[in-house]
């Protein structure tokens, strides 16, 4: 606080009334406290046990006050024990405090004589004296040695009946205390009623700590319901609020938080009630109460007019915190940063109080700037544009990068800005300054992809830059930009060609999109470039040794080669929309959150089981979901557990579709279509089995997947290069004719990469249940034990329904079948390919990791048949944009073969028509957490290509699913 | 909930050490202070993180004061607890500084325990802990009013006898009562931070105030104080509704204050306000913020300084700036230790300069690409002015883009940009023995741009 300090230099109180001055005694010569802190001298201990021992009190505590110096700085000064705790028996309150510190910090390395101290806590328990009563209840908890707490309970209980509300609130602590040394002993005492009857306790303050200590046993007993929150106990702690000091206010705010109201009226009743803490001058108790609002707010309908005022109500709080100091307004802003994504309508007209000060800390800066782009609305862009140029000029390097990188962002938010930014920009790049040239061409690419066709005028101004480009982003935001304008640019070959020449010293980002940069102008300008094109691949190829780098040279190769037009049309391919809005926090990561407003998790933005270690926090807190209170409207679960029906459970599962198109934007978004493409699009046998063998074959092949798999095509991603049998062998596999489909067992983990465990395996569904089974085979020289099974978080919730049922150790050269049943209800995350599984398995030996890729078939589940209206209903109402074709080929069924082949996999035929010759079937499938597939599959008599159209809420699942007819229909 | 408390001096030195749940280790201390040191500028300070442990700290007074906490705690909580903690200290203490910290060890020890048990906050109200604290505070330095010599150096309007120095109000507030005789006096503080950005063509783009009125009082018999404020006091955006009705009652004269926001310390009560505009608080010992309150965009008068810059080039390479500056306070008032920084190109290499008046003082600091220029007082109504030539290697017409945005750094001390008084300042009950009652008026400026 700079301007404090300064304000006392050179200001002036004036003097109200007119009472004569009077001269101040000066101070005696009293003796100082820092004399205490004057080094160690040889002896000390023993001067120091001379005096402890002292008849005189003065000099007694002067001693006390010696030691405790000591003990501060860090002197070990645990032998004087005894003597110390010999002056605990005094009337002195003063030199009693200073005994029981001492205690504090060394009982616990000194058990024994801890003991000593027991009889004077007793009967200091009984003081007369209510603060010495709870001193003695007090410094009993601190003291953590377990002889000690047999003796503490008796006097607990005396002291959580005392007829002194300040020895009960202490008391109320000590449970806390005590639960903590030794939880059973808590419960077999009884203590924890007691303290559920101090929740009623006439006075305020044992009430908030009755609730803190509560809550905090709460925690780390998740079933006990200990708290029992009940309309009838929450408006206790509501009545209880008014009354407490502020710190107590946080106690039982924190506490409503864990409430979930039966129904948006009494929702709506405790949000009245606590709105007035919002103009609480403790910015603590402000963001309690924000957080309790905005996670009850979720329950209220939309169109009350409450929920409106509501809204209003929560903007003047919020924005009174950037007033604070800048610790708090760095706190405040973090908080702010979710609310703003989870209801940007509450800040929406406080764009103002957001732009920088130009003495803000820059940690402060950068998070305001955030928060600026995420309220630039087409409303206040013209002075959000105006803030950011002048940010574009400051000082600070990371600040003017994030500005200029901001401009951007409002560019590709609000489109009648956009025209504005890029001048802007193109203002900015003038001024050569290096780091802002380089941030601006990085953005004004994404501005390209956002507006194709628009202001590519400027391509010329960004080349006059182009040789001082030092940052590899930068560099590839260009060479994209080249690549992209090849047509364009009548130089283009050439300035390709100079990035060319360092080719191998170039990052990773950098080479990739050169590769791709010059294989699009190969495509566009063929006759000039095919040295170029040439060189680039072989580089790629033959001379890196990066497997992603690789890959794809060999795929852009292979394709031209193969079939130009083809490649055209992949490499070519007209681009998805970028998403508008950059760096959202997942929605369920916001929701668990939103729950935990004010503290360390919406600093961090992770959730507390990141952070936070053993069983305290581990529970997820969740948005309640919206209930209406007279009739039952129900409204659709936030969350997936709820199991909704398809289209609400689909967003949960394929959480984020800004995520992907995040991934694929920092890569070439061409090439891996490209490698989507040539799964669908072309023949099996194009991919000859000397691709298969290229990189099957190669070594450098697993340690790239860890690397970047998204640049991996599907297929390749699987472990061994198995895979490629899986999805393209047409051959082999052991399915049932009728039953479900069973893909062959493939080896998943070879023994190289396991000290010699070996383990194959393959996916079933039996009877509802889904299986892997899993064969083990031990092909080491020591017998293998202790067998454990753990799956990463994955698409679909996949988990061990039960242990790894190896009972017997695995000896050398034995084999072992094992089945092991799986569940639906684990932690999801979004896989790429979707069904991707990463396992991770443990023996005596050590833990081995590996993926493999089930069937999504096994999820479907056997109710999936859908009522003909319905479907008829559904289909028509999913948007065309899902729909996907795939083409099924060298498939000699007729469709009642195919029919009655799919319905053992839980492919469910629901009508069939036939129109000249070719039969329409028409199919539904259920998956395992609610999503539903609709299928149009077109059968020609004689033809032995099959057409097949799905439908989808979640078009991301199409790709399986068309894999999984494949596979079964080929079986 | 907190885990341990420790206060540090700003060399590393360990002052005070409390442990209140047995979690971690005293090593967190040593990697508190190598992680707070190796900070660099851009890294958010507030919330560090050693393995499961979590550091929140603040500084104040030179000194670390650093809370930490294994669970999901709340920052905030933390935060406020830790500027409440030195609050008290320096209530207790009298001052803040590793010397005060250091000999009155065993009272911070003793407050720690009372504010805090099993990481629970309990109280921070000097009120309450009145009652348990045992030790009696250690003054660093002996406090007397005949140590005046800082007195008139401004305040030639002023008398000795109507002004008490600002270390007046660094004692602590227990020994006053004590031995000492009890001094009866409370000081009063209203203190306004301003906030103001004007655009390059000099239009107002934007202007903040954040007021308070801080009491500190040193009397233990008061169970009363009324403060009253201009009776043209108004609360609310001046178009919308009026969240109190206009005060019909007070006669006309004055002109009218008027404040976005306001908010008051939990002890105050309002039921004066609205007619009457009198805050009614019953004052703990001690320092408190009775009310806040803000304004934005709407300033009852212009902004105290206006800067009108003319920048060239000239023939001889050298950038030329001619900096005229004016002061729009009220002739009576004065800004002092008025500091304006103006960045410059970089490259600019050395600096020559005309300044208005010979008490004026400039200086390049190029490593900071900045020119600094102090003028230590600055009347109401007054204009200076200053010619900067710079010599920049490597001068170009992008050059002068760099030139700007200007801040100012000042203080006005006895204004109020609000127009906010003290009408009155009246105790009940009526004290025995001589009181004093001492008011004092600053306003800060907190972030003053102007651009370029």
């Amino acid at each position: 606080m700079k301007w404090r300090k300064k304000y006392f230099s050179a200001c002036f109180y004036l003097f109200l009334s007119l009472v004569p001055l009077q001269e101040n005694r000066q101070f005696g010569s009293k003796m100082t406290d820092s004399k205490y802190f004057t080094t160690t001298k040889k002896g000390e201990i023993f001067e120091l046990k001379a005096e402890l021992n002292s008849d005189k009190k003065e000099k007694k505590k002067e001693a006390v006050k010696k030691v405790i110096a000591s003990m501060t700085v860090g002197k070990d000064v645990s032998a004087l024990f005894p003597d110390v705790v010999n002056c605990m028996q005094t009337d002195n309150l003063e030199l009693k405090k200073l005994v029981y510190l001492y205690l504090m910090n060394y009982a616990k390395s000194q058990p024994d004589m801890a003991i000593m101290a027991v009889n004077t806590f007793v009967k200091d328990c009984e003081d007369p004296n209510p603060l010495i009563r709870a001193l003695a209840v007090r410094t009993m908890g601190c003291i953590r040695v377990d002889k000690i707490t047999e003796y503490l309970c008796e006097p607990l209980r005396k002291c959580l009946k005392d007829e002194d509300p300040y020895v009960r609130k202490t008391a109320a602590v000590c449970v806390a205390k005590l639960h903590d040394i030794n939880a059973q002993l808590v419960e077999d005492q009884g203590f924890l009623d007691t303290l559920k009857d101090l929740i009623s306790d006439s006075n305020p303050m044992v009430v908030a700590n009755a609730v803190a200590a509560l809550s905090e046993i709460a925690e780390s007993h998740p079933n006990s319901n200990l708290l029992d929150l009940n309309p009838q106990s929450i408006n206790k702690l509501l009545t209880a609020l008014n009354e407490c000091t502020e710190w107590g206010q946080i106690f039982i705010l924190d506490c409503l938080a864990n409430y979930t109201p039966r129904d948006d009226r009494e929702s709506q009743s405790i949000c009245e009630r606590v709105t007035p803490r919002l103009s609480h001058a403790n910015s603590a108790v402000v963001l309690s109460a924000v957080k309790v609002l905005m996670k009850f707010m979720e329950m209220l309908p939309k169109d009350l007019d409450y929920y409106g005022t509501l809204l209003k109500k929560l903007a003047p709080p919020l924005v009174t915190l950037l007033s604070a100091e800048p610790e708090l307004q760095y706190v405040a802003l973090r908080n702010i940063n979710l609310i703003v994504q989870k209801r940007p309508e509450i800040l929406k007209h406080e764009m103002k109080v957001f732009f920088v000060k130009y003495n803000d800390p820059i940690y402060v800066k950068l998070e305001k700037l955030d928060i600026m782009i995420r309220l630039a609305s087409q409303a206040n862009i013209a002075q959000v544009l105006a803030e950011l140029k002048e940010y574009a000029t400051e000082v600070d390097v990371d600040f003017v990068r994030k500005a200029v990188r901001a401009i951007g962002r409002c560019a590709i938010k609000v489109e009648q800005s956009a025209e504005r930014c890029v001048s802007t920009l193109l203002d900015l790049i003038q001024t050569k300054v290096n780091y802002v040239v380089q941030e601006a061409i990085v953005v004004i690419k994404d501005i390209f992809r956002k507006y194709p066709n628009k202001y590519e005028s400027v391509i010329a101004t960004l080349c006059e830059n182009l040789d001082s480009l030092d940052e590899p982003e930068a560099r590839a935001a260009m060479i994209w930009i080249v690549g992209e304008y090849a047509e364009r640019i009548d130089n283009a070959d050439e300035l390709l060609e100079s990035f060319l020449e360092g080719f191998h010293d170039e990052s990773t980002q950098v080479q990739l999109q050169l590769l791709t940069a010059i294989v699009k102008l190969f495509l566009k300008k063929p006759t000039e470039t095919q040295e170029l094109v040439q060189q680039v691949l072989s580089l790629a190829t033959q001379d890196s040794d990066n497997p992603d780098l690789r890959d794809r040279g060999y795929i852009y190769w292979r394709l031209l080669s193969t079939d130009p037009v083809a490649a055209k049309e992949v490499v070519l391919a007209e681009k998805p929309l970028i998403s508008e809005e950059t760096d959202l926090i997942e929605p369920t990561l916001l929701e668990e959150l939103i729950c935990h407003i004010g503290t360390l998790a919406s600093v961090y933005h992770k959730p507390p089981s990141a952070f936070v270690e053993g069983s305290r926090g581990v529970m997820h807190k969740r948005l309640p979901a919206r209930t209406g209170s007279g009739e039952g409207t129900e409204c659709p679960d936030v969350g997936n557990a709820a199991g909704g029906s398809a289209p609400e459970a689909a967003p949960s599962i394929i959480p984020s579709q800004g995520d992907l198109l995040g991934d694929l934007l920092n890569l070439d978004l061409p090439a891996v279509l490209c490698n989507i493409l040539i799964m669908s699009k072309l023949n099996s046998s194009l991919l000859s089995p000397q691709l298969g063998g290229d990189i099957g074959g190669s070594p450098a092949m697993g340690a790239g997947f860890g690397a970047a798999p998204t640049v991996m095509p599907a297929s390749l991603n699987a472990p061994v290069g198995g895979g490629l049998g899986d999805l393209f062998d047409l051959g082999g596999g052991v399915g049932m004719p009728m039953g479900a489909y069973i893909p062959p067992k493939t080896v998943w983990l070879p023994a190289m990469k396991a000290k010699g465990l070996e383990i194959s395996g393959t996916f079933a569904r039996r009877a509802g249940v889904i299986q892997m089974e899993l064969v083990l085979t031990n092909k080491a020289m020591s017998v293998m034990t202790d067998f454990a099974i753990q799956f990463n978080r994955n698409s679909f919730g996949l988990a061990p329904a039960g242990p790894l049922q190896v009972l017997t150790p695995l000896g050398p050269n034995q084999t072992i079948e094992v089945s092991l049943p799986l569940s639906t209800v684990g932690p999801v995350m979004k896989m790429d390919p979707l069904n991707n599984l990463q396992v991770a398995v443990k023996n005596n030996i050590d833990v081995f990791y590996f993926s493999c890729q089930y069937p999504i078939s096994m999820l479907f589940v056997e109710d999936g048949k859908m009522e003909r209206q319905v479907f008829l209903a559904t289909w028509k109402d999913i948007p065309n944009d899902n729909e996907s074709q795939f083409q099924i080929q060298d498939c000699h069924l007729n469709s009642e073969a195919a029919s009655n082949k799919l319905q053992g996999s839980n492919i469910f035929t629901i009508a069939k028509r036939t129109v000249e010759g070719q039969d329409m079937l028409y199919m539904s499938i259920k998956l395992s957490n609610g999503i539903w597939v609709l299928a149009e599959l077109k059968v020609q008599a004689g033809n032995p290509n099959y057409t097949i159209s799905l439908k989808c809420r979640a078009p991301e699942v199409s790709q399986c699913v068309f894999q999984c007819y494949e596979a079964v229909l080929k079986n | 909930m907190i885990s341990q408390v420790f206060i540090l001096s700003s060399k590393g030195d360990h002052l005070i050490y409390k442990d209140f749940r047995g979690e971690a280790g005293k090593d967190a201390v040593n990697k508190f202070y190598e992680m707070v040191t190796a900070l660099t500028g851009g890294q958010p300070p507030v919330v560090m993180k050693h393995k499961e442990l979590h550091f929140v700290h603040i500084r104040q007074g030179g000194l670390y004061w650093v809370a930490t906490t294994k669970a999901d705690a709340s920052p905030f909580t933390i935060i406020e607890f830790l500027n409440r903690l030195t609050a008290l200290v320096k209530d207790y203490c009298g001052c803040l500084s590793e010397k005060s910290v250091q000999m009155n060890f065993a009272l911070i020890y003793e407050l720690l325990d009372e504010v805090v048990d099993f990481g629970y906050i309990q109280t921070t109200s000097t009120d309450i802990l009145k009652n348990f604290i045992q030790t009696e505070a250690v003054s660093s330095k002996p406090f007397s009013l005949f140590d005046l010599s800082n007195v008139g150096l401004f305040g030639a309007d002023t008398q000795q006898n109507k002004v008490a120095p600002s270390a007046a109000a660094t004692r602590p507030i227990v020994s006053s009562q004590g031995e000492q005789g009890g001094k009866n006096e409370i000081f009063v503080d209203v203190i306004e931070r301003m906030s103001v950005v004007i655009g390059a063509n000099g239009v107002l783009m934007k202007a903040d105030i954040e007021g308070e009125i801080r009491v500190k009082c040193y009397m233990p018999s008061c169970s009363e104080m009324r403060i009253g404020l201009n009776e043209e006091f108004s609360i609310g955006k001046s178009q919308l509704s009026v969240s109190l009705p206009p005060p019909s009652l007070l006669s006309g004269y004055g002109a009218a204050v008027r404040v976005d926001e306001c908010s008051f310390h939990q002890a105050v009560r309002l039921d004066e306000f609205d007619t009457y505009r009198i805050l009614k608080v019953c004052p703990s010992q001690g320092e408190q913020t009775v009310m806040q309150y803000q304004l934005c965009d709407d300033l009852p008068t212009a902004p105290p300084f206006r800067l009108f810059p003319s920048i060239e080039r000239d023939s001889g390479g050298r950038l030329l700036m001619y900096l005229k500056l004016r002061c729009d306070l009220p002739p009576k008032s004065a800004a002092i230790n008025v500091s304006i920084t103006i960045p410059v190109p970089k490259g600019s290499l050395r600096l020559s300069q005309e300044l208005s008046s010979p008490d004026q003082s400039a200086e390049l600091q190029p490593k900071n690409k900045a020119v600094h220029w102090e003028i230590p007082r600055f009347p109401g109504g007054a204009q200076l002015s200053a010619l900067f030539k710079l010599e920049v290697s490597g001068l170009s017409a992008a050059s002068l883009q760099e030139v700007g945005p200007v801040s100012l750094n000042f203080e006005l001390p006895k204004y109020t940009s609000t127009g906010l008084q003290i009408r009155f300042l009246r105790l009940s009950p009526i004290q025995p023995g001589p009181s004093q009652r001492w008011v004092r008026y600053v306003t800060h400026s907190d972030s003053y741009t102007i651009r370029i």
